[in-house]
């Protein structure tokens, strides 16, 4: 069920409307929340159910087994086999076909039979981002940062419907705490909430996927037959593409989990703002960002070991969060060019001087080239858009609405936070019947731009 | 990456100035949005529930769907927000005849015309192959990447390759997009010499035979109603001038969507008939799928590949590169480039 469907216009006001008349019973409303999350999962596969149910299961019996180990030793042996088991559980369903075809080629190559079978296994939908839910929340049990939860509560945390299939990632210490208690139904952010899914929206189905439409998919496709200015204008609407399908996603969640009454962490604060890698990678992504940070660079050693041990740290967390979104080498590539870009960055801190519009203007445009790494279907297809950038032609993807809306996005987060904080604040202190009303205004316009086949799936659903 | 601690993500609402509302005051705003969405938007709910495939949620988002429906025809509300926002619509315009509703009854014998046989059938030379200029790649879903693949390996013989997917539409529903008008508008604008159409991934739906009965899949019944209409886009590309090559379904993993691509293929045969030496049926069932036994791997170029994407319906990058280059194979016996 996708968040901008008939299908979930239907279910949220209902589940709304009994989630707030059930609040103050947490006793019921937890199953009742707990079932309306798992009816959300089951519409994407009902088979997929069992899964999250089983993650659900084996990682609470991990955090349980992990409050009751005697010693140090004990609680870090299960939290290594819980995150086996997580690990092996994507490692089967998102990478086994990836890993068994690279295989198979290099047997093939060396005259060796391929000894794994080659299949194709459904991926389910939000995977990466609740398997990692689940490893935080057993890690942060061993680190003594939560409780063990009841059961319920974690099936609830888990699997929490707004968050559920693309984020953010949420800490088990962010949202365990706020189930404690009912939310009060006095403080509810309701008019933030409003004004966030209608953002969301906007972003995604009207500048996201006018932009996949119009100019990113049709150059990405076939680069070749495109000129300089028609890819090296695919480039800079992919970076505000994928933006906007990003943030747009998770304003909605964020918005959605405030009308419910449950406060998300935030994941962008304008990441094209960003005058180095270190910067975007504190704007882009943040929940994945600090996962990534405390969760496998710390704990392979940081900075703590010498230069040359964190420029290796770098470069296996940034390898391995490439991997995190999908299985191909353009991944790889792009989380190593992203490492490379964090290891310059260390190497060269305080050795250079440069203004920071220079600092920008640099940052951005390797952050655009990242998501060319990033969107290619192949690596050959990578080298066919670059090469593509030195055939001189005329536009013919150049048009008002498309550049207006890159420069837009853009251009957006360029301009001095203050102000349109200022303005958002604003618009958040107005009665949420307004909103309510502004928010049907904004589905009807939206709604007029989506063409006959519906609105795509949002880009880090398949991750 | 820095170590230092970063983690002052939530306090994004709470800082001071924010205003707190009471929750009713949410549920009320959710609730007007949805009532003013009623007024303005009330079609599309039935119109999404009769796009989704038979089961409990179609069921219950058209019993919502039909009371919204019925409040939005009676009010103006609806019309006027329709002819407001219609601009905005980037679909193009099929308002012109050629549907599949306004498909006739049978009845009467089609004459039998020369194009019902090819030149080898008759012991004749084959015709001389004309340039390929213009090629329209079609369909649903499948078409992708295979377009691509198609317009990659003809961009440097100049061919322009137009390529137009509708994801998620079918020959068996006309909600996403009625092939039948649609054929007639890309024959239209783009003047194709050749039309590749790789559709039938969402097809299946139920259908309005020639006495208004709806028919449901798979009977010999709603294979005769799909023949059809395929029959009827054939027409039109084949019509307009152009050597149509419509792509049978590999078979897919699931057997309740295997019985449906059975039927389909037996329909595409039977609808390419009088038709033989301007409509090609292209095989991938033998190439993919061998007896008709869905595989997710197969031998390609000596090396076993995988060729099917995980949902067990489409071609991978790999599978769709090779039956890129088995349409390939068949324009180049019809066309020179």
């Amino acid at each position: 069920m996708l968040f901008p469907s008939v299908q979930f216009a239907i279910f949220f006001p209902i589940v709304l409307t009994v989630s707030w008349a059930l609040m103050p019973k947490p006793r019921v409303w937890k199953p009742f929340i707990l079932a309306a999350s798992y009816l959300f999962y089951a519409c994407a596969s009902w088979r997929f159910v069992f899964l999250l149910a089983g993650v659900t299961l084996g990682n609470q019996a991990a955090a349980v087994l992990i409050a009751r180990a005697g010693n140090e030793r004990r609680r870090r042996l299960i939290v290594a086999g819980a995150v086996a088991l997580d690990l092996g559980l994507l490692g089967v369903f998102k990478y086994y076909s990836f890993f068994a075809q690279q295989w198979a080629d290099v047997a093939g190559n060396l005259g060796l039979g391929s000894t794994l079978p080659l299949l194709t296994i459904a991926l389910p939908v939000g995977i990466s981002f609740f398997t990692f839910q689940a490893i935080s929340y057993v890690v942060d049990v061993k680190r003594r940062a939560v409780e063990p939860a009841s059961t319920l509560d974690f099936a609830v945390y888990l699997s929490f419907f707004p968050h559920l299939v693309a984020g953010p990632i949420v800490r088990a210490r962010e949202f365990l705490p706020q189930l404690k208690h009912p939310r009060d139904p006095n403080r509810v952010a309701a008019s933030s909430g409003l004004w966030l899914v209608a953002l969301g929206l906007v972003k995604k189905v009207v500048i996201a996927d006018f932009l996949a439409r119009t100019l990113v998919d049709p150059v990405f496709a076939v680069p070749k037959t495109y000129g300089a200015p028609d890819v090296l204008l695919a480039a800079y609407g992919y970076a505000a593409q994928i933006y906007c399908d990003f943030s747009g996603y998770t304003d909605i969640a964020i918005g959605l989990a405030l009308l419910l009454g449950y406060v998300f962490p935030q994941n962008f604060r304008s990441p094209y703002r960003a005058t180095g890698f270190r910067d975007f990678w504190r704007r882009w992504h943040m929940t994945l960002s600090r996962f990534l940070r405390d969760d496998l660079y710390i704990p392979l050693g940081g900075n703590r070991g010498g230069r040359l041990l964190t420029y290796r740290n770098l470069m296996v967390t940034m390898v391995l969060g490439g991997l995190w979104h999908g299985a191909a080498w353009t991944f790889v590539l792009w989380g190593a060019f992203q490492g490379l870009g964090l290891v310059a960055e260390h190497a060269l801190a305080g050795r250079l001087r440069f203004p920071g519009w220079l600092r920008w203007a640099v940052t951005f445009h390797l952050i655009v080239f990242g998501w060319v790494l990033f969107r290619a279907q192949s690596l050959g297809d990578v080298g066919t858009f670059l090469s593509r950038l030195s055939v001189p032609a005329s536009p013919t993807l150049w048009t008002a609405p498309v550049v207006a809306a890159i420069v837009l996005v853009v251009g957006l987060q360029l301009l001095p936070p203050d102000p349109l904080e200022r303005i958002q604040v604003w618009i958040e202190r107005r009665r949420p019947v307004f909103m309510g009303a502004g928010l049907a205004a904004v589905v009807a316009v939206a709604g007029a731009t989506v063409p006959s086949q519906g609105v795509p799936p949002f880009i880090y659903f398949r991750f | 990456m820095s170590a230092s601690r970063d983690d002052s993500l939530m306090s994004r609402f709470d800082r001071e100035g924010l205003r707190r509302f009471r929750a009713r005051d949410a549920v009320l705003a959710i609730l007007l949005a949805g009532v003013i969405l009623v007024l303005l938007e009330g079609g599309s709910v039935l119109h999404a529930g009769e796009e989704m495939k038979p089961g409990v949620g179609r069921s219950l988002v058209l019993a919502v769907g039909r009371p919204t429906n019925a409040i939005a025809e009676a009010l103006p509300l609806a019309r006027a927000a329709h002819t407001a926002t219609s601009w905005l619509n980037p679909e193009r315009n099929l308002s012109g005849p050629g549907g599949f509703t306004t498909l006739v009854a049978g009845g009467q014998i089609p004459p039998v015309t020369p194009a019902a046989f090819t030149p080898e059938a008759l012991g004749e030379a084959p015709p001389t192959r004309h340039r390929l200029k213009r090629l329209l790649v079609t369909g649903d879903s499948m078409s992708m990447p295979l377009d691509a693949d198609l317009a990659e390996a003809l961009v440097e013989h100049h061919v322009h390759v137009n390529q137009d997917p509708h994801i998620g539409s079918g020959i068996s529903t006309t909600f996403v997009v009625d092939w039948g008008k649609l054929a007639a508008a890309q024959v239209k604008t783009d003047h194709p010499d050749a039309v590749v159409v790789f559709i039938g991934a969402n097809d299946g739906f139920p259908m309005k035979g020639t006495e208004g009965r709806e028919v449901a899949c798979c009977s010999g019944s709603w294979a005769a109603i799909y023949a059809d209409r395929v029959r009827q886009v054939m027409n039109t590309y084949r019509a307009s001038g152009a050597l149509v090559y419509w792509l049978t379904l590999p078979a897919p993993r699931e057997a309740a969507r295997a019985r449906i691509a059975r039927v389909v293929n037996a329909a595409i045969q039977v609808a390419a008939q009088p038709w033989a030496a301007q409509v090609r049926v292209v095989d991938t069932v033998g190439t993919f799928t061998p007896g008709f036994a869905y595989r997710d791997a197969m031998t390609v170029r000596g090396q076993q590949t995988i060729v099917r994407q995980a949902d067990g319906i489409h071609l991978n990058d790999a599978g769709s590169s090779l039956l890129a280059g088995i349409v390939l194979g068949q324009l180049q016996q019809d066309f020179s480039y």
